[in-house]
Formats: structure tokens, C-alpha cells, sequence
């Protein structure tokens, strides 16, 4: 009896526990998608919402106007997720898993209400397919062509195995560079008389340090005239302090000279007013005085 | 001559095996309308048939119940763990649970549980009603006006059948929760998301078929060996055993259910 009871028990426990996963005493709300090609759904299959299955589909089917139509039901505990401007979407993955999931942006829009019909939007990976094989195929043929005997791809690749071989040749890079032997050869003719010429400009140099920094060199010499002229100009510094004095007592002697001259610019004007009253009065004399003459000349 | 008569024994000798193959399996379909009116009848259950009935239930569930429990749950954690690494290897952590409940509770559970109850319950009960009809005692309880059926057969296939439903069931809820625990460990956060894809795998037409299996497998492991020792002379021609023969076709039976149930599931 108590095997008995114990697989009775098993059994309705079974039972109840299944009823409660398949959500037959929980309240729910209905909600409807539309959706234009429904494959890839099926039935059982969870509406999720921020990764959380909020809610199953329960029937497919299609409608009057050859649409389909995909019965969600969703819990009620779950439903305040869903808003009036909650979108919905249908994907469909590379490996046919296909997806439907609720996106609600402003969660503090009213609440959707039940029996609510809603077009679900739709996003397939593999529509992307043929458009990639196509461009795969495009690829391909682009490839081939390039890869052809006698592609310009193939005339560089032996124009390159031709440069690698002169370059393992016995002028190496600059019969690579030149092409050949009598440039090259001209290039190390060249290199042969710069490094002579750099040779001789080495001696002059040395010579030129001698002359310039040897011991009776040009800096020395150039170093004794300096000082010397640092002599001559600490002279001249003296000298010319003494012209300024000089100056300034010229400047001070054109200054007097400057009234002076001033001076006898008044003195003149006197004089010169002076000299006038003295002429008006000697013509006065003269014209009252008997020994006045008749300034008149007579011509014969 | 000679030839067309060997021609002819051969067809003959064909068409008697297509015969008694198939007269053997309407005896068993036979005996089991038999012992399933007997089974509706409440005489059944009344008196000593009653005690018979209890005694050999228990006998037949009780002494392979604890350890059938804890072999299959060692396999099953096996199994769950393979499964799940083999998941999460893939990058497919999110369907190990349902692969899981799908091959273990669904599938292998029952399976092992009417084999394991075949071997260690029907196959034994068989061999005591092959030996208790060859010592005379079905005839010695028929002069005494009790229907062997009744008394000694019934309970057996009775006892048969509860303990292969018995030990499917234990061990299925067991696994059940061997599953849970080996995927989210001892915490009870994951419980919601557990039941969801409990609920999503034993969707109505699943929970029926598994039902119908579950039941149709103790059926046959409890009726097919006992029918086969009460109507199926020993062939002499054959060198296997009435035994093995029984096992046989118990194995070709439990293998056309689990089929036609993973046809139900899957197409």
C-alpha cells in the first residue's frame, strides 16, 4: 500500500508540477503579433525581454488578410513590462535559432492592454545570404582574373622574380637599380674618385687647421689683433670721453654765442633806428642849412 | 524432382514459421486481454487474491528499488555531466538542460527501468509459472475452483508492471533533480528559469507520449515473458531457450515502442 501510495503520489506530484511549468494557474493576458512570413516559430516558444522569458506562444495561425498571426500569452505578473510603445522583433539567426523579443523604451508609457495586436519586426541573417554569395562569386571571378598567366598581377610577379635575381647577381642591388654593367660600373668609378677627392679635402683640412689653429696660426694672430683693438678702442673710449667734454663746453660757449648773437640782433635793430634818425636828421639839416646843394644834375 | 519437392518443403517450412510467428503474437495479444479483464474485475482484488496481488507487488519493487534508484542516478551524473561540458564547449550552455531532460527523463529512464525490471522481476516470474505449471499446480488450484489466472499469473504481471512504472517514476524525478543541482548547484535562483524549460519540453502531446510509453513498456515487460512460457511449445529445432526466445521478443517490442515514440516526439 505504501509503494502504491508513493507512486500516486509520484504521479499526481508529476502532474501538478507540470501544470504549474506550462502555466495553467497563473493569469495571463493575451497578445497578438503580426508578423508577414512566421517561419521559425513555434509553438512553446518564449517572448523575452531583457533576456527574461516573459511570456510563450500558444497558437499560430494565419489571418484573413494572409498574414500571420502568432498568440502570445503573457503572465500578468510579467505584463507591466510590456507598454503601448513597446516594440517587437522577430530574429532569425545564421543557425535558423529564431528569436522573439520585447523592447519597451519608456517604461512609464500606459501599460499594453490584453488582446493588444502589435506588428512584430522582422530580422533574418540569412536573407543576407544570397546578396554575400553573390558577392563571394564576384570575388571569386575578380581573383581568378587576377590571378591569371597572363594578368598584370603575373607580368609584375616575374618582373619582381627577375629584380630578386639581379639582386642575387654578382652587382647585387645596384645592378637591380641600374640594369647594367656599365652604369653600375660608372656608379663605383664615382664612389672610387669621391672617396679620392674626400681623401685630399681631409689633408687640406688638416693643413687648414694648422694655418687656422697651429701654433703660429691664424687665431692666435687673430686673437692678439683683437686684443690689441680692444686696447685701441678702450683709447678711443677715453679720447672721445674727452671730446665730450669739449663738445659740451662748445655747446656751452654756441650757447652764449647764441644770445650773444641774440643780443646783437637788438643791438643792430638799435643801431640800424639809431643810424635812420641820425640820416632824417642830417636831411633836415640839410634842407634848412645853406650849404644844402640841388641834388638835380643837369645834363648838357 | 528432387528439386521441386526441396522447393517446395522450403515454402512450406516458411510459410508454417510465418504462422506460428504470427499465432504467437496473437496469443500474446490474447493473453493480455485476458489478464487485463481480470484485471477490471473486482473479484481480483478481493480475499487472498488481494494479499497475492500486495505480496508480489512488493517483492517485485521493493528489494530493486534503492539500488536501481542510486545505479541509474550514477549514470545519470555521468551522462548530465558529459552533456553539459559537451554544451558549454560548443557555446551551447543554454540548451544542455533541455538536451538533458530531453535523452534522460524522456528517453533513457523508462527504457532502463522496463529492461532492468525484465531481467530482475518478469523473466524470474516467468520461470516460476513454467515451474509451477510443469509440477501440476495451475491444474491442482483449478480442481480446487481457483482460477490460476487469477491467483498466480495476474499478480505477477501486475506486480511487473507497477514496478517497472515505479522505478521509471522514482528515478525520473531523481534525475530531474540531479539535473537542476549538477547545472546551478544548491541554490534555488535558477528554480523559475529550471521549470520553464521543464515546462517547454513536456508540452501535452510530449507529457502523453511519454505517458503512453511509460505505460506500454510495463505492459510488455510484464506480459510478453509470462505469455511466452504459458502458450509457446519449446521449438526444438531452434537451440535457444523458451527463455531467451521471450527476450527477444520483449526486446523487439520495447524497441517498436521507444520508435513509435520518438516518431510522436520528433516528426
Amino acid at each position: 500500500m505504501l509503494l502504491l501510495a508513493l507512486l500516486l503520489l509520484l504521479v499526481a506530484g508529476a502532474v501538478v508540477y507540470l501544470m504549474y511549468a506550462r502555466g495553467t494557474f497563473e493569469a495571463s493576458q493575451r497578445l497578438v503579433l503580426i508578423a508577414d512570413d512566421s517561419e521559425g516559430v513555434a509553438v512553446g516558444m518564449d517572448l523575452t525581454f531583457s533576456g527574461f522569458p516573459i511570456g510563450r506562444v500558444r497558437r499560430i495561425e494565419l489571418g484573413a488578410d494572409g498574414v500571420a498571426r502568432i498568440i502570445i500569452d503573457v503572465p500578468r505578473k510579467d505584463a507591466h513590462w510590456l507598454r503601448v510603445s513597446s516594440v517587437f522583433t522577430l530574429t532569425r539567426g545564421l543557425l535558423g535559432n529564431t528569436s522573439l523579443k520585447a523592447f519597451s523604451g519608456i517604461l512609464t508609457d500606459p501599460p499594453l492592454p490584453g488582446g493588444a495586436e502589435r506588428k512584430v519586426l522582422i530580422g533574418d541573417a540569412t536573407a543576407e545570404i544570397p546578396r554575400l554569395v553573390a558577392d563571394a562569386r564576384e570575388l571569386v571571378r575578380n581573383l581568378t582574373a587576377l590571378s591569371a598567366a597572363d594578368s598584370p598581377f603575373a607580368t609584375s610577379l616575374d618582373n619582381v622574380r627577375e629584380v630578386t635575381e639581379r639582386l642575387k647577381g654578382p652587382r647585387g642591388a645596384l645592378g637591380m637599380l641600374f640594369g647594367n654593367e656599365a652604369d653600375a660600373k660608372k656608379l663605383v668609378t664615382a664612389l672610387d674618385r669621391t672617396n679620392a677627392l674626400l681623401a685630399k679635402v681631409d689633408g687640406l683640412a688638416a693643413k687648414a687647421d694648422a694655418q687656422a689653429f697651429g701654433p703660429e696660426g691664424l687665431m692666435l694672430e687673430t686673437r692678439a689683433a683683437i686684443v690689441q683693438l680692444n686696447a685701441a678702442l678702450t683709447d678711443a673710449r677715453g679720447s672721445l670721453k674727452k671730446v665730450d667734454v669739449i663738445l659740451e663746453d662748445a655747446q656751452a660757449v654756441a650757447g652764449n654765442a647764441r644770445n650773444a648773437t641774440a643780443d646783437l640782433g637788438a643791438l643792430r635793430a638799435e643801431v640800424d633806428s639809431s643810424l635812420r634818425k641820425v640820416e632824417r636828421m642830417i636831411d633836415a639839416v640839410n634842407r634848412r642849412w645853406p650849404f644844402a646843394r640841388d641834388p638835380e644834375l643837369k645834363l648838357p | 524432382m528432387t528439386s521441386l519437392l526441396s522447393w517446395q518443403g522450403g515454402l512450406a517450412d516458411v510459410g508454417r514459421a510465418t504462422v506460428t510467428w504470427f499465432a504467437g503474437w496473437w496469443r500474446i495479444i490474447h493473453f493480455g486481454a485476458l489478464i487485463l479483464v481480470l484485471a477490471l474485475s473486482s473479484s481480483s482484488y478481493a480475499g487472498p487474491n488481494r494479499s497475492v496481488m500486495a505480496r508480489h507487488v512488493y517483492l517485485g519493487t521493493a528489494p530493486i528499488l534503492l539500488w536501481f534508484t542510486v545505479l541509474s542516478s550514477l549514470i545519470s551524473l555521468v551522462i548530465i555531466r558529459i552533456v553539459v561540458v559537451t554544451a558549454v564547449s560548443y557555446g551551447l550552455s543554454q540548451y544542455a538542460l533541455e538536451m538533458v531532460v530531453r535523452v534522460l527523463v524522456l528517453e533513457l529512464i523508462p527504457l532502463t527501468a522496463a529492461v532492468f525490471v525484465a531481467l530482475r522481476c518478469a523473466l524470474p516470474n516467468a520461470a516460476d509459472i513454467a515451474a509451477m505449471r510443469k509440477r501440476g499446480e495451475f491444474d491442482a488450484l483449478a480442481q480446487q475452483g481457483v482460477d490460476p489466472l487469477q491467483r498466480e499469473v495476474l499478480p505477477r504481471v501486475g506486480a511487473g508492471m507497477f514496478s517497472a512504472l515505479m522505478l521509471a517514476a522514482v528515478s525520473c524525478v531523481v534525475t530531474a533533480v540531479l539535473a537542476y543541482v549538477s547545472v546551478y548547484g544548491f541554490t534555488t535562483g535558477a528554480f523559475v528559469g529550471y521549470t520553464r524549460t521543464f515546462g517547454h519540453v513536456f508540452n501535452p502531446a510530449v507529457s502523453m507520449i511519454f505517458a503512453l510509453k511509460t505505460f506500454f513498456f510495463g505492459l510488455a515487460v510484464a506480459l510478453i515473458p509470462i505469455a511466452s512460457v504459458l502458450y509457446d511449445p519449446p521449438r526444438a529445432r531452434l537451440r535457444t531457450s523458451a527463455e531467451l526466445q521471450s527476450l527477444v521478443r520483449l526486446f523487439v517490442v520495447i524497441l517498436l515502442i521507444e520508435a513509435a515514440s520518438l516518431i510522436g516526439n520528433y516528426y
